[in-house]
């Protein structure tokens, strides 16, 4: 049991660790914003699907696929940028309503191109298992890991130290100011969803490597990008890291203590729980109450 | 008077004429039941949107919840099923008292956990097998009954029902609307601080909203099972009853009383006729398409294209 829970643990790190990357696009576009993109977990998932294309098509490693899933995601992130930038009536719903009409869209358009099939990775190498001392992983998941760490620490030097990352935290801090300041919002807005196109196309790569994808993925994964935002409390790329491992962990337990089909359902419980004794998270203070 | 209630007295007239046009035709009438259906949880929907302010994308939740709550009860505890019906609303009530912590949060928030309790519930459903039978479906509850001479269970008998349902629903729509409640509501879409301050317990008549609104959901979720006669989760959570109404209510007009039934009945039979002709698979993608193009071009509805452009409009309309 012990070594059970071992491997529970050190599998739910690993598939946290992308969980991350996805809510930390959500994040990203909701800090610029102010507004949720419904369609983000289908924008991860088009990304995924590319490395199939690719994987399936040419043979090569699903990371090759990077750069034809990033230059989708980031059209496609910037035509929902487009699209919302032209609701001027009740924005905050009302884009909500538009991004998950997207995500309908996106869904059912792979739904049409693939299929509904659940494919996965056939690269030998990355399903080939390392064990260290009584724990195994896939080599897929042990890259995603580090792929993802790497990309969520260019993220923090990006957030930190450019000059459009500074921007973004600016205008998510006070939009006024920002503009008064000389940052034109709409180019820093522009900005934080080609980094959310970026952080989906990772994600997507990395989870069609360490799991299995279909078409009807996304809303799962925007809800669970949502919960580790909720659960983490606070935009910060650490708590949001913590809170992602903390739910690919509580999920794994899950699965190895209890039973499969109850992997969803733990993290909304940890959910409900949060949003009722810790409204403002685990880390953070932000007030989301209306 | 009557040229106030033009939009009302026309839908009446139409749902009349159709059972005596198409009465003999079983797949059309098959078609407008679904419809009705689709219809009364969009104007549900529309209900928490319009008077509550609230988004949400999980009323699969209360759909599903009322239909296995009602076959459940009449199957297994032998409850009739006019009562069953009842019963199955308001377990969907009752469920969604579970949600009343996330009244509390802000808009995109509230919409995004009831999207998360949607989820929830399909799990239960598929989980709790020795209650609903699991994935493999449940399908020995009674159809619904013949009172006094009319057969409830047959297309015609299910469509008058649910034209005399919808037409409840939406006399109670509109008088919950004009009542003090409802004018409370309205402040409070325009300023929700303001309206606390003169007193309103905003966040308690909004979960008065939320608890009609799901049980009017869970209602006709109890109606469509006894009429179809099967459940199993994937099909009575299905994403469809939260995505067609949305659908249904902004091409309607969720602003309005008879908006959201007429544009369900219509994106129904649109749905059914036209998309499902060009795409067998993924004909979802052209509601989708619709969905976006609705709120970028006409958030308030087609009616509202073509409607009076007054100002206040949005909320005086009826």
């Amino acid at each position: 049991m012990l070594e059970l829970s071992q491997q529970a643990i050190f599998s739910g790190l690993l598939v946290g660790s992308v969980y991350a990357l996805v809510a930390l696009g959500i994040a990203l576009t909701f800090g610029a914003m102010k507004i949720i993109n419904l369609a983000h977990g289908e924008l991860v998932l088009l990304a995924a699907y590319m490395a199939y294309f690719i994987e399936s098509r040419t043979g090569w490693n699903p990371y090759a696929a990077i750069p034809l899933a990033f230059a989708i995601t980031a059209v496609v992130s910037i035509a929902v940028y487009l699209l919302i930038d032209r609701i001027k009536l009740h924005r905050e719903l009302n884009s909500l309503i538009l991004t998950f009409a997207i995500g309908i869209i996106l869904t059912n358009g792979i739904l049409l191109v693939f299929a509904s099939d659940v494919r996965s990775t056939n690269s030998p190498v990355l399903q080939d298992a390392l064990s260290f001392h009584t724990v195994y992983a896939m080599k897929g998941e042990l890259t995603a890991f580090v792929v993802s760490l790497a990309v969520m620490s260019a993220l923090w030097w990006w957030l930190k130290l450019s000059w459009y990352g500074r921007a973004v935290r600016a205008v998510s801090s006070n939009r006024d100011a920002a503009m008064l300041m000389g940052i034109d919002p709409r180019r820093v807005e522009l900005a934080a969803f080609l980094v959310a196109g970026i952080l989906a196309s990772v994600a997507g790569v990395a989870l069609f490597t360490m799991s299995v994808v279909q078409p009807a993925l996304g809303p799962a994964l925007t809800v669970k990008a949502f919960v580790v935002t909720v659960l983490a409390g606070v935009g910060s790329i650490p708590g949001v890291f913590c809170a992602a491992l903390l739910l690919g962990v509580t999920e794994a337990m899950t699965v190895t203590l209890a039973s499969s089909a109850l992997q969803e359902l733990v993290g909304m419980v940890l959910f409900l729980l949060v949003l009722f004794f810790m409204p403002n998270g685990l880390f953070g203070a932000r007030a989301r109450r209306g | 008077m009557v040229v106030k209630n033009l939009p009302g007295i026309l839908l009446a007239l139409a749902a009349c004429l159709i059972p005596l046009v198409y009465g003999g035709n079983g797949y059309i009438m098959g078609l407008m039941v679904s419809g009705l259906i689709v219809a009364g949880v969009a104007l549900a929907w529309a209900l928490l949107g319009n008077l509550g302010g609230m988004v949400s994308f999980g009323h699969a939740a209360f759909f599903g919840v009322g239909a296995y709550a009602s076959a459940l009860l009449s199957a297994k505890a032998g409850l009739p099923v006019p009562l069953s019906l009842l019963a199955g609303g308001a377990v969907a009530a009752l469920s969604s008292l579970a949600m009343l912590p996330a009244l509390r949060l802000s808009g995109p928030y509230f919409a995004l956990a009831i999207l998360a309790y949607a989820h929830i519930f399909k799990i239960l459903a598929t989980e709790l097998s020795w209650l609903t039978g699991g994935s493999a479906g449940f399908a020995r509850f009674p159809v619904l009954p013949t009172i006094a001479g009319i057969d409830f269970s047959s297309r015609i008998g299910s469509y008058w029902l649910l034209v005399v349902m919808v037409g409840l629903c939406l006399l109670a729509y509109r008088a919950v609307k004009a009542s003090h409640v409802g004018t409370a509501l309205r402040a409070m879409a325009e300023s929700e601080d303001a309206t606390r301050v003169v007193g309103v317990n905003a966040t308690l008549l909004k979960a008065w909203m939320l608890l009609l609104s799901a049980f009017i959901t869970g209602l006709f979720g109890a109606m469509n099972a006894h009429i179809i006669n099967f459940l199993e989760p994937d099909y009575a959570f299905s994403g469809t009853w939260s995505v067609l109404p949305i659908i249904a209510a902004i091409f309607g007009g969720y602003r309005t009383i008879l908006g959201p039934v007429a544009g369900a009945v219509a994106i129904y039979l649109f749905d059914q006729l036209v998309a499902k002709a060009i795409l067998p698979v993924g004909h979802q993608i052209i509601l989708g398409v619709l969905l976006a193009g609705m709120i970028l071009i006409a958030p308030n509805g087609l009616f509202g294209l073509f409607g009076k452009k007054k100002t206040g409009a949005a909320h005086a309309a009826a």
